[in-house]
């Protein structure tokens, strides 16, 4: 009894921060997203990390509306674990308050800036900033501070004003400098060593593009 | 001469193992040298098969073929792990002779070995693998075959098949054949000449039965009625047992002496001649 | 004649149970290297993508049979020359030992091309028991674990994919090579001045030993770097760089094969001098 107050009490409260606070250029970003039922994807992936040398990889994206999306390929690929939030779900699921925070521009074009920063202890960021393209009601750059997973960026370029999916997207995240005991494996040089030794964060990018998009809509 | 070695010296540290040696052999001859164990024997086999260089002195060797000498020293080295035959192919092969199964069998038949064993020569007696380090000796069919100590670890009956097999093949098939031992009476039976050698040097050669008879100084006799001889009392004598005496007496003597023991009416059952040991290796006066 | 000769070798070789017992051991150590590098490949990728997993899932699977032969190459370098050179050294130690180079050169075989035809014999041996072990690595990696990416690190986490890690771990098998040689002649001159199996052995495995120390040593002078033997055996690590460094390549086998040319040599020459007596 206790908990089904409890839970309505929950989404009353959400639904009147929604109500209330929830930037109107942001909900009409979701429902055009939320217009888009599932699609499939070829990924071409260019990762950009300091210390990792990998060849451009291809593989496969499916989406499917209300799930995580998926990738499959016969090679090893790194995916990162922001940025693929099409549908914005990570935000919705918890109670948020939007702030705007006027007019920005970005390369060359100016772009509505707000920030989203979560009411509930639940989520998982800690605040997220975003650009949105209030004539096409899509997202061009996404920065997230989660709570344990680092600083995602997220910059995603468009191939026409009607697309409401990225031609090709740039995540760019903090990542710490693999240490491994001298030797570990393979070769040890003086070379090896200095770069062994050098500590702290880096930052890293990968390069998606995405192709021949099968897109379900509603 | 097929082969001859001239002042042959050599030295290992300080130690001189050979002095001016001279020594040779001809086809069909049987060439034995006798001394002691370090007498130097090894050691002159050695430089006349050309696995040591001498310090000093030469060797002449008129042979022609593509194999000059053939050889033993000390004990045949084989691959314990192969058979005779595959023994026989390999020694064959490196040396450009016939390896053909019909060539090695017939090498393996004329040191009286089976043609049939299969089995690694491990398993083999020292008279087998005597016969058989013969046979890869005699590959390419060399004039000369140096044999160092081939009777040592033989049974018996080993050692009469293997000094049948030396004298066929220096009687027979005209090789010239030198054969060390420390057993005078190895060398005895089978050479014609022998060469004796003390401190690594020759203190004499010769035909083999002068050389022996003159450092025979002893016989040891045995007959019934022995100790009623009168003649016996003529030389220096001692018995051993009730029948058997040791008389000092030299080979020349000894026939003179057992036809007065007939005419005695004594008839020997057994003659031994003994060997001084000390006059044989001691230099030629 | 040195036909003959290097025919004499390989049968002799090949018709001794110490080289098949050899054979067996890679075989087995291999099986054993094989199990170890699956638990160890598990850890070995965990530690190199330890900092990857806050931000990335991973797709696709690294621990594969790529990974599996990449671990077996490093695993190897050690043991693997260890029972060639027992092997090896014993081609010549034995006939000393058992007086059968005495009577081999009372036969009208010349010492030089008997010798030489040993250092052929010992390196053709040596390529092939590399290629059966790299066939069967492949064989029995590929078979069971599959062929997937490459991760290696070198400095920086490499990635290759299966057809490029392929080809690298062939390339780096074939470089091995030569260091296997080396190793190889370099006991056959041991067993040439030593002639005692039992000191050749302990002076072989020292030597191994010892190079393996010292290729890890670090010296003062760059040029010792560069150029000691010791520092040479490891140039197919480079084949896991990503922008394979192929003049350093070349100059370091180089140098190498110089190095097993003068080990061959001073064999020979001192064969060739030494009585046999």
């Amino acid at each position: 009894m206790k908990m089904s107050r409890n839970l309505l009490l929950l989404l009353l409260g959400t639904l009147s921060a929604l109500a209330q606070e929830v930037d109107a250029d942001l909900l009409k970003v979701k429902a055009k997203m939320d217009s888009v039922q599932s699609f499939e994807a070829g990924i071409i992936m260019d990762v950009d990390i300091s210390f990792i040398n990998m060849p451009t990889k291809e593989a496969t994206i499916s989406y499917q509306r209300g799930e995580s999306v998926k990738f499959n390929s016969d090679d090893f690929i790194l995916i990162p674990k922001r940025g693929f939030d099409f549908s914005l779900e990570e935000f919705f699921r918890h109670p948020f308050i939007t702030v705007d925070r006027g007019i920005e521009m970005y390369q060359g074009k100016s772009y509505k800036y707000i920030n989203i920063i979560p009411n509930s202890k639940k989520a998982d960021y800690a605040i997220a900033s975003l650009l949105i393209d209030t004539l096409n009601y899509r997202i061009v750059r996404s920065e997230i501070i989660t709570k344990k997973e680092g600083a995602f960026t997220v910059n995603m370029k468009y191939d026409s004003d009607s697309a409401a999916l990225p031609a090709s997207m740039t995540v760019e995240f903090e990542v710490e400098e693999v240490k491994i005991p001298l030797n570990f494996m393979g070769r040890d040089t003086d070379i090896d060593r200095k770069q062994i030794r050098t500590e702290g964060k880096k930052t890293g990018q990968i390069y998606l593009q995405f192709q021949n998009y099968r897109v379900n809509n509603l | 001469m097929i082969i001859s070695g001239s002042r042959l010296s050599k030295s290992f540290g300080h130690s001189i193992v050979l002095k001016e040696v001279n020594i040779e052999c001809k086809a069909a001859e049987i060439c034995g040298l006798l001394g002691v164990n370090g007498a130097g024997k090894t050691t002159l086999f050695k430089i006349l098969l050309g696995l040591l260089t001498p310090d000093s002195g030469e060797i002449h060797c008129s042979s022609k073929g593509v194999k000059a000498l053939g050889g033993i020293i000390e004990k045949p080295a084989l691959y314990e792990y192969l058979s005779a035959r595959e023994n026989l192919k390999v020694f064959a092969r490196i040396q450009g002779a016939s390896s053909d199964k019909k060539d090695l069998d017939q090498y393996l038949e004329n040191v009286g070995l089976e043609t049939e064993r299969k089995d690694a020569v491990r398993n083999y007696s020292t008279g087998m693998k005597q016969r058989l380090g013969i046979a890869i000796a005699m590959l390419n069919n060399p004039e000369v075959l140096i044999l160092d100590e081939p009777f040592s670890g033989l049974d018996p009956m080993g050692i009469v098949q293997l000094r049948d097999l030396i004298l066929d093949l220096a009687k027979n098939k005209g090789l010239a054949i030198i054969i060390s031992s420390h057993i005078v009476e190895e060398i005895r039976l089978v050479s014609d000449r022998v060469y004796v050698i003390n401190n690594g040097q020759i203190v004499k050669s010769g035909v083999t039965a002068e050389i022996i008879g003159q450092a025979t100084l002893q016989h040891y006799l045995c007959a019934e009625h022995l100790k009623a001889s009168t003649v016996l009392k003529e030389y220096q004598h001692t018995f051993l047992t009730e029948t058997g005496a040791l008389i000092e007496i030299g080979i020349e003597e000894m026939p003179r002496l057992m036809k007065r023991l007939a005419g005695e009416g004594i008839y020997l059952t057994s003659c031994t001649p003994r060997i001084d040991m000390y006059q044989l290796f001691r230099t030629a006066q | 004649m040195i036909k003959a000769l290097l025919w004499a070798e390989a049968y002799k070789l090949m018709k001794q149970s110490r080289t098949w017992y050899a054979i067996a051991a890679v075989f087995v150590l291999e099986l054993i290297v094989l199990i170890s590098a699956y638990y160890q490949g598990a850890a070995v990728i965990d530690i190199l993508l330890n900092n990857l997993k806050e931000s990335f899932y991973f797709e696709g699977d690294l621990l594969n049979g790529n990974l599996l032969i990449y671990l077996i190459l490093n695993s190897l370098w050690f043991n693997f020359p260890l029972i060639l050179m027992l092997v090896i050294s014993g081609m010549i130690t034995d006939e000393y030992k058992d007086g059968t180079l005495q009577t081999v050169m009372l036969q009208p075989v010349q010492k030089k091309w008997f010798i030489l035809s040993k250092y052929i014999v010992a390196t053709v041996f040596t390529v092939l028991m590399v290629l059966v072990l790299a066939l069967s690595a492949f064989l029995f990696s590929y078979l069971i674990f599959g062929k997937s990416d490459l991760i290696v690190f070198i400095g920086k986490l490499n990635f290759f994919n299966a057809v490029e890690a392929e080809t690298r771990l062939i390339l780096a098998f074939l470089n091995g090579c030569i260091s296997m040689i080396f190793f190889s002649l370099a006991s056959l001159t041991f067993g040439v001045i030593f002639r005692d199996t039992l000191k050749t052995w302990i002076v072989s495995v020292l030597f191994l030993i010892v190079s393996n120390l010292l290729l890890k040593f670090d010296f003062k002078w760059e040029l010792i770097n560069k150029l000691f033997y010791a520092k040479l055996n490891d140039t197919w690590q480079y084949f896991f760089q990503y922008e394979i460094p192929w003049n350093i390549i070349l100059r370091n086998n180089l140098l190498l094969v110089g190095y097993i040319v003068g080990f061959s040599a001073i064999g020979v020459v001192i064969f060739n001098k030494k009585d046999i007596g």
